[in-house]
């Protein structure tokens, strides 16, 4: 087996999974649709992630895909709902803020330049022996346990929370009541039903009040 | 070595659609699809709608190729073979939402984000189940997991694994209870809109996913290649046999409920169930 670190064929392939994801970054914001964009992020991580197979990190690497494959179906759920374009097929603009974001992105990329440029990477070949994928549960659920368990229960204090919001039943009846949706003009009278129509969604007869 | 697993690869997944197929009696209207015209719907995805169903056919020899055909020979012999497995379980959720999300039409789109809506929380008993079976191998990889299923399968050890994992096998393969994304309740869902050899090709990358999913859970549950007598290859070929007979006999008897209440099911029952097989797995493998 030849020296990974000076194999021509794991330097090609590191630099065309580097130039996908660049590509597949950048159609994020060119692809006019929140359902190809969230799939375009999910082959630009998925790309990333092959990265980490040949960083002898097959763990990480592979679990890049599966998280982001999860995530990024969810995240194309909830930005189509939210983005109001139900087929997530309608042209839409994806790019907003253009000063800013050309500021960021620029500091963003000299800073990380420089710091590549500058610093000397490591290196540090892993011997094909090593048990890399026990390594890392050593790591995670013994020196790095309370890191990785407060982000995890953070996680998870941040999901029921956003589902207590979001939900419609609540301690003091339904979220909803009493709302009025905006008017389809400036100052105009609500769109939909008002609330004393009969049949309207929002219609409710009085129930018995809790305790 | 290699080029061997690589043809045992694709023989199984090629006799084991073949079976599929004959299992759903389904080859009359299969040969008759492949020579239908094609439907054109208005501004589609062309990209995802052309490629869903090659997407479908390769997640499920990627997920065949993890699987060991002898003790200690698998085509991916991966210390994380399992983690590969649940990539691709992820990313078949996400190839049949495109696949009804690309037409840019109401059914497969109904279809496309209901199943996305129900498969999600398949995913997490699905891993539960996984994990709590790499527990008494103490690895990850799918070789050890056969390993230590030398004395007791799995099936014995962990009652609950199997059956969790029948549902999955339905969700990923569009069957029966599982089907909400091609159900008869609208009009096929995400193949309404689809005809000719696109649909034909996504019909046998399902029956290909069958066998996929059933040589999995073969392997993780009844011990895969182990067995007197009969070589390696042809115990796990019968065991996914037997696996894919019950996955097709369950999608035909098992009434499908509402969405509504599948969610509830698979939230209040599934999901606590897969915690309790997991601590439990979990104490016995101390």
């Amino acid at each position: 087996m030849t020296d990974p670190v000076t194999d021509p064929v794991t330097d090609l392939v590191l630099l065309l999974l580097t130039a996908f994801a660049v590509w597949t970054g950048w159609r994020v914001f060119r692809v006019d649709s929140m359902v190809r964009a969230s799939f375009s992020l999910m082959l630009s991580f998925m790309a990333v992630g092959a990265i980490g197979l040949l960083l002898s990190a097959p763990y990480i690497g592979i679990a890049t895909v599966f998280m982001m494959a999860v995530e990024m179906m969810v995240m194309a759920i909830f930005m189509v709902m939210f983005m109001m374009n139900p087929a997530g097929l309608n042209p839409m603009m994806m790019v907003h803020q253009h000063g800013v974001s050309i500021a960021a992105g620029l500091a963003a990329f000299l800073g990380l330049g420089t710091a590549i440029l500058l610093s000397a990477p490591p290196s540090d070949p892993v011997p094909p022996q090593a048990r890399v994928v026990a390594q890392l549960g050593h790591e995670l659920l013994g020196p790095s346990m309370l890191i990785f368990e407060t982000a995890g229960v953070t996680l998870l204090a941040t999901m029921v929370g956003a589902v207590i919001l979001s939900s419609r039943q609540g301690r003091h009846g339904a979220a909803d009541e009493g709302s009025r949706p905006p008017g389809l003009t400036a100052g105009g009278a609500p769109a939909g039903r008002t609330p004393g129509e009969e049949g309207g969604p929002g219609h409710h007869h009085h129930h018995g009040g809790h305790g | 070595m290699t080029g061997l697993l690589v043809l045992a690869v694709l023989a199984t997944l090629l006799a084991g659609a073949c079976f599929a197929v004959l299992l759903d009696r389904a080859q009359p209207a299969l040969v008759a699809e492949f020579f239908r015209a094609r439907v054109e719907t208005e501004a589609p995805d062309r990209l995802n709608r052309d490629l869903a169903p090659a997407w479908y056919l390769a997640l499920a020899a990627i997920g065949l190729s993890v699987v060991p055909f002898a003790p200690g020979l698998a085509l991916i012999d991966s210390p994380a073979g399992i983690v590969i497995w649940g990539s691709c379980e992820a990313l078949i959720v996400v190839t049949i939402f495109l696949h009804g999300w690309a037409p840019n039409a109401p059914f497969p789109l109904i279809g496309a984000y209901r199943y996305a809506a129900l498969a999600l929380p398949v995913m997490l008993p699905s891993m539960f189940v996984l994990i709590a079976a790499a527990l008494p191998a103490e690895s990850l990889s799918l070789v050890a997991i056969v390993d230590s299923q030398r004395e007791i399968w799995n099936v014995i050890r962990q009652p609950l694994g199997l059956p969790l994992f029948l549902v999955v096998a339905l969700a990923l393969t569009l069957r029966g209870p599982m089907d909400y994304a091609d159900g008869a309740d609208i009009a096929t869902g995400t193949s309404a809109e689809e005809s000719g050899a696109a649909r034909a090709t996504w019909y046998l990358a399902r029956a290909a996913m069958l066998v996929s999913v059933s040589a999995l859970a073969a392997t993780v549950f009844l011990g895969g290649p182990l067995g007197p007598l009969l070589p390696g290859p042809v115990w796990l070929w019968l065991k996914t046999a037997a696996l894919m007979a019950l996955t097709a006999w369950l999608g035909n008897h098992v009434a499908r409920p509402p969405p509504g209440r599948m969610l509830t099911l698979l939230w209040i029952l599934l999901l606590p169930l897969s915690f309790l097989h997991l601590a439990i797995s979990g104490v016995l493998a101390l």
